[in-house]
């Protein structure tokens, strides 16, 4: 692997970003508010969605000028039009007229006059651009070198709606949506503890986006917060976009097809991640969660398998496991069977195999590279079109990858079968992520299998063995339970025990306060207290 | 830095291109050999082999009226000359692994089969699990000449058949490769093989005349063919045949009659034997005890007997043991008095018994095998009468 320690070292050559303009801003507030507007007008280019209300407050014997500053479409009009407004503006002091300072007035005006909730002081342009630029109204009077920041952020947000990429059939159906408060609400309101906490930070130098941490104190292990927090400390970049950014600025290994981070839109799986003691990546603007320490197992799990009885769960944990070797290996052990091992097949169905290739003019392995990069082909066309001709594609595409390549004596039944099992096969799998990276071991096995045959999918499978049991999600071994084996990790892994006997957490997760305390042994049923 | 990593990329892509698909062979570049045969040529042998015509066969609608097997031939002075020599009339590569049945000459057999069998039991391509047959009266290369109607090919029928044959009409033994070589290697027991025939006209047989008809040329299995270590020595016919696979708790399913005392016979099915053979040895004289225990049901009952009665029940078992024990002594007199091969293993149970005495006979077997006295012991059962009690002709006379 040494070009891949190469690249590592031209990336710590790199230098930090540095941003002049940035620290510019960093001044105080001027006690002149035409000079403190004038600046705010400058800095912003004159946008017009920035709004200055200039209003005079009329206080014995002063006269003193004021304005409120808000981002349209940020901020809630109405908000603002029925709290700030109507209590700067018919405020009335009642201090003595003769000893009226500035100073005090603020300090009136905040503890008596504004009824809103959220306020706090602001002495600097920075601290004034990031509450306006997130949806704040900044109150700036004449003489002061100090403004009032009022959260009154309104703007337009998605409803909680149902998760698109994570279905079940029983259970919640609420997904996050892109507003991190919705999605903090979402996870508090199914753990009402107060030892969740909840830590944010601002990630991005121009987009200034809110990343909250998440984690359960007394279960998640304190080394892996700090190690999360040490990550994304780490993190210099201009803009945070999605998850996905810091999924892939905080991950162990960049170099591997597999994700070692978990990511859902599930409130419930993150709840359950939560409470295994796993550590919650929310970020502002997008509603998929990272969840960390991620593991093997993990990608082979659904929310559902813990609200269905735990025969079913256990069966369909099996099936996905099955589902993942087929689609991982169905075109490679095809290709490798027909064209190295045609002793494997039995007698009739090698005859039916070979009627069906009488005439293809393609060695397997070509058949079968055309048939899977068609397929991948429709698939990415199929989620990157517009939802309207999605109908056409469907058959053009049925029509394509089936029937008429098969008619034509292109490509043989049989491997329309074999590649459409595959795709079928990979769909199962719960995580679109994890799916994604079968996906591409599939061509590398394909390509071995018509080398080497079964002996080079034999290679492949010890080469990602190796790999899996390599890598590390945040110090956690990525295949554990399975290596390092852990007895009781079992019992949620490939199977599901029922609740009752599940009563440890995963061992190397939360490595503190591993018994869950909701599951006492007594709890199970038909056991009588004698 | 860069270019590093695309050198090693590069050395790995061609990684793939040097190995060059070794030994690849798709679906459609092999040429699937369902049956062999194998014939004594002027110098050499002359090696048949029946190849699928895979279209014919599989697809629905095949009715393309060819052929749905090839049979090629060729001569060479080697086995592997020769099969190599098909590719001159074959288009594609033979490929062995498939094959259901291996049809030997009765002269390859007269000859020694072990020459054949080196080659077969070297060549990795050749599973084991293939049956192998003696043609008997007739060149090996015509049995794979024959077009047979339900079984698409020949080759396949062949090997169903025996399968059948063997499981529910008795005479017939189906050997494999391992079997066969491993018996043809120990001292103290022979091979047998079933023997082929075909019956019928032999020209019509290898037209598609053959499977229009409703009573075609058809391949017969006929008796079993008694070897000497790897040679052919004569035939046993089919109730030695019988007996010798009563004796080897071969049986596992048939069906024989005894007659009745007022004339007519009641027909038993065989639905399960097991055969014990023993040897004791008293100053180095060895001595055989077979016991074979029968359980039968009645299947057919063509004169007037009564079958509720417990003592004819009894009468049927002592007259069934009589003619078991009757094919059964057949098989050993005609192997100890003609052949001198002992074919059922009573060496083998000697040199369990007593391997000490085993070392001093071994060498003089056949000799030993030809005076050796075996004690046959018979044990009928008879379970079930069937679904009726009395038989018709009972009945109406009642």
């Amino acid at each position: 692997m040494g070009f891949v320690r190469s690249i590592k070292k031209i990336n710590k050559q790199r230098r930090p970003l540095h941003h002049p303009h940035l620290d510019a801003e960093h001044e105080p507030l001027l006690a002149s508010l035409a000079l403190n507007l004038s600046k705010i007008r400058q800095t912003m280019g004159q946008s017009s969605d920035l709004i200055v209300r200039e209003i005079l407050l009329r206080q014995d014997p002063l006269v003193i000028q004021a304005a409120i500053v808000y981002m349209d479409g940020l901020a809630d009009v109405k908000a603002v039009q029925d709290f700030i407004l109507p209590s700067l503006m018919q405020h009335r002091h009642s201090l003595p007229s003769s000893l009226l300072q500035i100073a005090d007035l603020i300090n009136e005006i905040k503890q008596m006059s504004l009824t809103v909730a959220n306020l706090r002081e602001i002495t600097d342009f920075t601290g004034l651009f990031e509450s306006i630029l997130s949806g704040g109204t900044v109150i700036l009077l004449d003489g002061a070198a100090i403004g009032l920041a009022v959260n009154t952020e309104g703007w337009e947000d998605r409803n909680v709606e149902e998760s698109t990429s994570q279905t079940v059939v029983r259970g919640p159906k609420e997904g996050f949506t892109e507003n991190l408060r919705t999605n903090t609400a979402l996870i508090r309101r199914r753990i009402k503890d107060p030892r969740l906490w909840l830590e944010t930070r601002t990630m991005g130098q121009m987009t200034k986006t809110s990343v909250a941490l998440m984690y359960i104190r007394e279960l998640a292990n304190e080394k892996v917060i700090e190690e999360v927090r040490i990550r994304l400390d780490r993190v210099r970049i201009d803009g945070i976009l999605e998850s996905g950014y810091v999924e892939e600025l905080i991950q162990d290994e960049t170099f591997t097809p597999f994700p070692t981070v978990f990511n859902s839109e599930r409130p419930d799986a993150v709840a359950g991640g939560l409470l295994e003691g796993r550590i919650a990546i929310l970020v502002d603007g997008t509603p998929f969660v990272l969840l960390v320490p991620a593991l093997f197992t993990q990608f082979f799990q659904s929310p559902e398998d813990y609200y269905q009885r735990a025969d079913i769960s256990t069966l369909i944990r099996m099936l996905r496991f099955f589902s993942f070797f087929i689609a991982l290996l169905g075109p490679s052990l095809y290709i490798a069977i027909t064209t190295f091992h045609q002793q494997m097949i039995p007698t009739t169905l090698l005859i039916s195999l070979a009627a069906q290739r009488e005439g293809i003019p393609f060695p397997a392995f070509v058949e079968a590279f055309m048939m899977e990069l068609t397929f991948e082909i429709l698939r990415e066309a199929g989620t990157r079109m517009p939802r309207n001709v999605g109908q056409a594609l469907s058959i053009v595409g049925a029509l394509v990858i089936g029937q008429s390549a098969v008619e034509a004596g292109i490509i043989s039944a049989a491997m329309v079968i074999v590649v459409s099992i595959t795709a079928i096969a990979s769909f199962v799998l719960p995580s679109y992520n994890f799916a994604i990276s079968v996906r591409i071991l599939r061509f590398l096995f394909m390509g071995l299998a018509a080398s080497f045959g079964l002996f080079g999918i034999m290679l492949g499978m010890l080469a990602m063995v190796l790999h899996l049991s390599s890598l590390r999600s945040f110090g956690v071994p990525y295949l554990s339970p399975f290596a390092p084996l852990n007895y009781m990790g079992q019992k949620d892994s490939m199977f599901r025990f029922p609740h009752w006997s599940l009563l440890t957490r995963p061992r190397l997760i939360s490595q503190i306060n591993v018994i869950r305390e909701e599951t006492p042994p007594a709890q199970k049923p038909n056991r009588r207290e004698t | 830095m860069l270019r590093k990593l695309g050198f090693h990329l590069i050395l790995f892509t061609l990684l793939f291109s040097l190995v060059g698909c070794w030994s690849r062979k798709e679906l459609n570049d092999l040429a699937i050999a369902m049956g062999m045969a194998i014939d004594k040529a002027e110098q050499g042998y002359k090696v048949t082999v029946q190849v699928v015509n895979p279209s014919e066969i599989a697809l629905k609608q095949a009715s393309t009226m060819r052929s749905p097997v090839s049979v090629h031939s060729e001569t060479g002075e080697t086995l592997f000359e020769a099969i190599r020599k098909i590719t001159k009339v074959s288009p594609r590569k033979m490929y062995f692994a498939h094959l259901r049945i291996l049809v030997l000459s009765e002269e390859v057999a007269r000859d020694g089969i072990s020459k054949v069998l080196d080659f077969i039991s070297r060549e990795p391509e050749f599973r084991t699990d293939f049956y192998l047959t003696v043609a008997k009266d007739q060149p090996a290369g015509n049995v794979l000449k024959t077009l047979t109607i339900i079984e698409k090919i020949p080759a396949n029928k062949l090997y169903l058949s025996l399968e059948t044959s063997e499981k529910t009409w008795a005479p017939t033994v189906a050997l494999q490769l391992d079997e066969l070589v491993s018996n043809i290697l120990s001292d103290g027991i022979n091979p047998v093989i079933t023997g082929i025939e075909v019956i019928g006209d032999k020209s019509v047989g290898q037209t598609r005349k053959n499977v229009e008809t409703v009573a075609p040329t058809r391949l017969k299995y006929t008796s079993v063919a008694v070897f000497k270590k790897d040679k052919l020595v004569g035939w046993l016919n089919e109730e030695e045949s019988k007996g010798y696979n009563y004796i080897m708790g071969n049986v596992k399913s048939t069906v024989g009659h005894v007659n009745c005392p007022q004339g007519g016979n009641v027909l038993m099915e065989v639905i399960r034997t097991k055969s014990d053979i023993k040897a004791s040895v008293t100053e180095d004289h060895p001595r055989i005890n077979v016991h074979l225990a029968v359980e039968e049901n009645v299947a057919e009952a063509n004169c007037s007997i009564d079958l509720l009665n417990p003592d004819t029940i009894d009468h049927l078992q002592t007259k069934a043991e009589k003619i078991i024990k009757s094919f059964m002594e057949q098989a050993i007199r005609k192997t100890q008095t003609e052949y001198q091969a002992d074919i059922f293993g009573f060496g083998e149970a000697v040199r369990r018994e007593n391997p000490d005495v085993w070392k001093k006979l071994r060498n003089n077997w056949s000799a030993v095998f030809a005076e050796l006295p075996v004690d046959i012991q018979v044990d009928v059962k008879i379970r079930r009468v069937g679904t009726t009690n009395q038989s018709l002709q009972k009945e109406m006379q009642e």
